[in-house]
This record gives C-alpha cells, sequence and structure tokens, in this order.
C-alpha cells in the first residue's frame, strides 16, 4: 500500500497508541516514544514494522507516541492509520486480506 | 469517574464561563487567539480540564488541580492532535510552562528552544528543528561577512530595499528572511514575490522562508505571561534564541534590522535584540530608517494610505515592483483586506 496523506490514529490514553503515518521517501522512517521503552521497546519496534511489512508499506514517515499498549493494539493502529491514509477506510478495507 | 468530552462552542457561555473559571484558578489567562476550544466535564457538568488551539499550535491547556495524575490531559491533546490532522496539520506546535516540560515529553513533543524562568516551545516532531536547518540553502564556499535580516514586509517599501541594500553592501552574502506566517492581510506568497522583485538585482542576497519556527508577535501565547511587556520580552527572547541556531548554522555573523520610533512592541523587540545577540556571538546593527519628503518610510504608513484610498501620496515610499502590484487588478482582494481592516497601522 502507498501512502498517500498524512493520517493518524489512536490516542495518547493509557493501554493505547497515537500512530501517524506520512509520505516517505523509499524507506520506513520509525520514530518510536513509549512510556515502556525500556522494558518492551524492540518489541513494539517488531510489531510496528511487521505490521506495516505485512501491508506492503515500503516508504513512510512513522511516528508513534505508545502508553502501554498490546500488541493486538499496537498493530489495529497502525493499519488503521495506514487505511486512513490511502483512503482504504472509505471503501474496501481489506480485513484480514493484506493482513494475516 | 466518568468524564466526557464536549466541545466549547464559542457562543455556549455556560461552558465558557467555566472553562475561564478553570482558566483563572490555574493561573492563565484565555489566550485571545483560539480557533477551537474542547473541555472534559464530569457527571455533574464541572470542568476538569480544558484546551483549545489555533492553526497549527496547542494553547491554553490546563487540568483542575485536584484531577491531576487522572491521565487527563492526554485525552485532552489525543483529541485536539486528532482535529488538528483532520484540519491538515500534521506539525503541531505548543508553548508551556518549564515546569510542565515532562508532561508533554510523555505525549511525544520535543523541546525547540526554551526561555528560564518561563517557557518551552516545543513540537511533535524529533528532529524537526534540524531537518528545518538543513532545508536552508546555504552557498558552497567561504565567506567573511555573512548577515542576516528578518522582515515581515508587510509591503515591501524602499525602506525595506534601503536596509538590505546596506547589507549587501557591507556583506558578503545576505540571508533575508520573510516570515512566512499568515498573520496580516497581505499573504505570504504576495510579500514574499514583492521581496524577490525588490531585491533581484542585489546578487548577494539570498532569500529564504522563516518557516514555522519564527513567528510573529502578533500570534505569541501571552495567556501565562503576566503582562503585555513581559509577552512581548519572552516572545523575543525566544525568537532570538532560534535565530541564532538558524545563524550559527548559516554562519550569520550580523544582524541588521530597522531602527524603531512609533511601535512599541518593535522598539522593545530591538532592544532585546541589542542585549541578547551579542551574548550568542551575533553583533546588532540598527539602521536608521529611511526618509522620504520628511516623513519615516514604513509599512504601516502604506497600509494606512492604502486603506484611506490615498495610495498616490505613497508612491515615493515604494519600489517599482511593489507600487505596480498595488496598481494592477491582481491585488484588488488584497487591497480589499487591507481597506477592510479596523487598524491598518497595527494587526
Amino acid at each position: 500500500m502507498e501512502i498517500k496523506k498524512p493520517a493518524m490514529a489512536g490516542t495518547l490514553e493509557s493501554s493505547d497508541a497515537q500512530v501517524t503515518v506520512e509520505p516517505g521517501n523509499g524507506k520506513i522512517e520509525l520514530s518510536l516514544e513509549s512510556s515502556v521503552m525500556n522494558q518492551y521497546g524492540r518489541q513494539i519496534k517488531d510489531t510496528v514494522l511487521e505490521t506495516l511489512d505485512r501491508l506492503g508499506v515500503t516508504s513512510a514517515r512513522v511516528t508513534m507516541v505508545d502508553k502501554g499498549a498490546l500488541d493486538c493494539t499496537i498493530k489495529a493502529r497502525v493499519e488503521c492509520a495506514v487505511f486512513r491514509s490511502c483512503d482504504a477506510s472509505e471503501s474496501n478495507i481489506p480485513w484480514g486480506g493484506a493482513i494475516k | 469517574m466518568s468524564y466526557s468530552l464536549e466541545t466549547i462552542a464559542p457562543y455556549n457561555s455556560l461552558f465558557n464561563k467555566k472553562m475561564d473559571t478553570l482558566l483563572k484558578n490555574e493561573g492563565i489567562k484565555r489566550d485571545g487567539h483560539l480557533d477551537y476550544s474542547c473541555g472534559l466535564f464530569d457527571d455533574d457538568y464541572n470542568i476538569v480540564a480544558t484546551g483549545s488551539c489555533y492553526n497549527n499550535t496547542l494553547r491554553c491547556l490546563a487540568v483542575s488541580s485536584s484531577h491531576r495524575g487522572e491521565g487527563l490531559m492526554n485525552e485532552v491533546v489525543s483529541h485536539l492532535m486528532n482535529r488538528l490532522f483532520e484540519q491538515g496539520y500534521t506539525h503541531i506546535f505548543l508553548y508551556t510552562k518549564i515546569s510542565n516540560i515532562n508532561i508533554f515529553k510523555d505525549l511525544g513533543f520535543y523541546e525547540i528552544a526554551r526561555v528560564e524562568p518561563t517557557l518551552v516551545f516545543m513540537e511533535n516532531r524529533r528532529n524537526g528543528f534540524e531537518s528545518f536547518l538543513s532545508s536552508l540553502e546555504k552557498p558552497e564556499g567561504s565567506f567573511s561577512s555573512v548577515c542576516g535580516i528578518v522582515m515581515n514586509a508587510n509591503p515591501f517599501t524602499l525602506g525595506h530595499r534601503y536596509l538590505v541594500e546596506k547589507a549587501s553592501s557591507e556583506n558578503d552574502l545576505v540571508h533575508l528572511f520573510v516570515l512566512s506566517e499568515e498573520a496580516g492581510p497581505i499573504p505570504f506568497s504576495v510579500r514574499k514575490k514583492l521581496v524577490e522583485e525588490g531585491t533581484k538585482d542585489l546578487k548577494n542576497v539570498i532569500i529564504h522562508e522563516s518557516g514555522p519556527y519564527m513567528i510573529s508577535s502578533a500570534t505569541f501565547p501571552s495567556y501565562f505571561l503576566k503582562d503585555e511587556d513581559s509577552a512581548i520580552m519572552t516572545h523575543g527572547v525566544l525568537d532570538i534564541a532560534i535565530f541564532s541556531s538558524i545563524a550559527g548554522y548559516l554562519g550569520i555573523k550580523t544582524r541588521y534590522a530597522g531602527s524603531e520610533k512609533t511601535s512599541h512592541v518593535t522598539s522593545l523587540y530591538n532592544q532585546i535584540m541589542a542585549e541578547k545577540l551579542p551574548e550568542a556571538g551575533i553583533k546588532f546593527v540598527e539602521v536608521q530608517r529611511l526618509e522620504k519628503d520628511g516623513s519615516t518610510v514604513s509599512a504601516s504608513t502604506v497600509r494606512q494610505a492604502i486603506h484611506d484610498d490615498r495610495f498616490d501620496e505613497v508612491l515615493n515610499m515604494l519600489p517599482e515592483s511593489t507600487a505596480r502590484y498595488f496598481s494592477s487588478p491582481e491585488s484588488e482582494t488584497v487591497r480589499n483586506n487591507i481597506k477592510n481592516m479596523k487598524d491598518p497601522r497595527h494587526y
């Protein structure tokens, strides 16, 4: 999927994460801020990158402010931000399609 | 206890009164520039937290002191950021007290500059300022004297031209910043075009957009500062801190500015520059304003004349390019903007 415009999903509330995606320049640039960075920083980063990979996103600037979200929440927020950024949320959301 | 988030519409006097009371209790004045406000209310409709925005900035953020530590600010900021994103603002700024810096760091904001002991300026991008710096045009080669000028050029007059010309003749290279913020009646694209046309014969002048980091005092949030003068001072010190970083990157050693007698804000700002710039290793040169036929050339006089339909009287203050623009049909909207202003000298 191609990131066409900036989009945001999620909130800054506890156990949630706020994900922002913007058009990138050929690579994934991830900026991560987390309240549990020391404990789960690597795992969160892997989850984000894996989700983007499954969605076929290869070029994006991704900013995530995590407030201790679970993996499933992180996935959902990343997916939602990507779908919003390419207007997939208006027609056919590929539920379970691109996402496995 | 559950809270509900409600929009505080300008006509909702009850909510607005509650918001003002909360702000007052937390030592904040309502900012004069707000285009959207919201509040968190408890079951009995007592307000417990509030936040607002203006263009791409978050303002007047407060949580009632009896409800701290419940993560209420997170909810307010989430809501406001979603709203700004929907409007297309992705690069978001805020100003806060230094004591609150950690709250906003936790919400994904990064420090740009601070003014001890009152305020920090923050943005939602990591390395945002660094990437702004590296986007500035910086010519190759070594220059022995490099200077900088910042102007609003509202619109570009012979006074501006005189200042640029002087700087251009005394230096190898001039970095000229045109404030890109839209705060006055003349849009940035027009202001920049007139600066470009009015200086195109000066080969050592590079014109920059000031970008989102230098803001005009007109929209600087003064709500948590105690009076107008301290707001002007704080804005000045912050602006100079940012200018100094830009100057460091571009190798600017001198800053030129026109002297100011009539505007209190600008003269105070010049005083601060004279005091603060040398501390950052930058020389400050205040150039006496150009006079034409006994009166000082100034953009505010030109705006006043356009406002009063006396444009012919100020033609001697304008370079040919600016005069041509304001006599042409393409400037009609801009001229109407100026005519519709209550006080075209200040805005």
